[in-house]
């Protein structure tokens, strides 16, 4: 188990939480909610981002949470990291429905989706891998020192990369 | 959001015999002894709900509670996928540990979660003396952590940025069966009962 075990030097992103660094990140059990990959390509650094809803509709006080803010913090600290937004990539996973009869906003991950795939196209930061939808859950592992690679642990019991 | 100390001991005290109540029933159920744990009760930042409910697969009934009070919140039976197996052939009166899971089982596991959390209403409904209803029982077998995250992101004009975890384990030796109950008021639901189990302790107030 020890490829898709975190080690101790891997950072977990809790719901609403993101890091800018080059140390292994992990997000566990992703649901509804996405885990963006924001990856510079040169330097072997990039941020992982635990994204709930679509939109802030304003708020600031967890950036991390909405797509539209986690888009913007993310951004803005890669490049005041470093980073040229010429040299950054995204990878997504998550974004599911595990319930299918509960009242309430059942397809948010879809939305959580779509709106995080527009607001990176409007950013021009190509999407170089997806793992969304279907009814699983996910937990990630990003190792930004080889290649920005995004290994993928899914409900079902099988594994992915991307 | 703080609970004081009155406040958890109440809702601890709920839970007890919430738990009682649902550990009463799966004893009957599996015709042995079934321990409980005391209730552990605490408000948890959701960056934070990894640390309590992790992505080993398990087995999850879940209920949505409404009746007197709407939208109340989500009970949840969770059952350790080791434990599944050996819950439901206790119940089918099966003995192969190393089948797959079929659709016998996923009866058993709603009917299982039903009666417990039906039981579970019903005594904490006794003493706060409102109506609790579980809706129907929606079964997933996955990671925890991804079956609650999409609860709270699903709560139509809600924004939750913490949550009241409320959980009680329930242990059966015989049948070498773990599995808990898990609580999670939403906020009305939640003010509703701790204004009640305050009345009740302090009738003059």
């Amino acid at each position: 188990m020890s490829l898709m075990s975190p080690g101790n030097d891997t950072v977990i992103i809790g719901i609403g939480e993101y890091k800018v660094g080059s140390m292994p990140m992990a997000s566990i059990g992703l649901g509804s909610c996405v885990g963006l990959v924001i990856h510079d390509r040169k330097i072997g650094s990039g941020a992982l981002v635990h994204i709930m809803l679509p939109s802030s509709q304003g708020k600031t006080d967890r950036p991390g949470k909405y797509a539209d803010t986690a888009i913007a913090v993310l951004i803005k600290e890669l490049t005041s990291n470093g980073s040229s937004q010429d040299n950054l990539i995204a990878k997504i996973a998550g974004g599911s429905a595990m319930f299918k009869t509960f009242s309430g906003n059942l397809n948010i991950g879809e939305r959580n989706v779509e709106v995080i795939r527009k607001l990176l196209k409007e950013k021009n930061i190509p999407l170089k891998g997806e793992d969304v939808g279907g009814c699983v859950g996910r937990t990630i592992f990003y190792y930004p020192k080889e290649n920005g690679k995004l290994t993928i642990k899914r409900g079902d019991g099988t594994l992915a990369e991307l | 959001m703080k609970l004081t100390h009155g406040q958890t001991d109440a809702l601890q005290e709920l839970g007890n015999i919430g738990a009682a109540h649902a550990a009463t029933t799966l004893s009957t159920m599996l015709s042995a002894n079934v321990s409980m744990s005391v209730p552990e009760i605490k408000v948890i930042d959701i960056s934070e709900i990894y640390k309590y409910v992790g992505d080993e697969i398990a087995a999850l009934v879940l209920f949505q509670v409404n009746g007197e009070v709407k939208q109340g919140g989500y009970l949840l039976l969770y059952v350790a996928k080791s434990s599944v197996i050996r819950l439901t052939n206790a119940m089918l009166g099966l003995t192969d540990m190393e089948r797959e899971l079929d659709e016998m089982d996923e009866s058993a596991l709603l009917e299982v979660g039903n009666i417990m959390v039906s039981a579970f209403l019903d005594g904490t409904a006794g003493l706060l003396n409102i109506i609790m209803l579980p809706s129907p029982p929606q079964l997933v077998i996955d990671m925890p952590h991804a079956a609650i995250e999409s609860i709270i992101a699903s709560q139509d004009s809600i924004d939750i940025d913490e949550v009241v975890l409320f959980k009680t384990e329930m242990v059966s030796d015989a049948h070498n069966i773990q599995s808990s109950i898990f609580l999670f008021p939403n906020h009305p639901m939640l003010e509703d009962i701790i204004r009640r189990l305050e009345d009740i302790l302090n009738p003059s107030m």
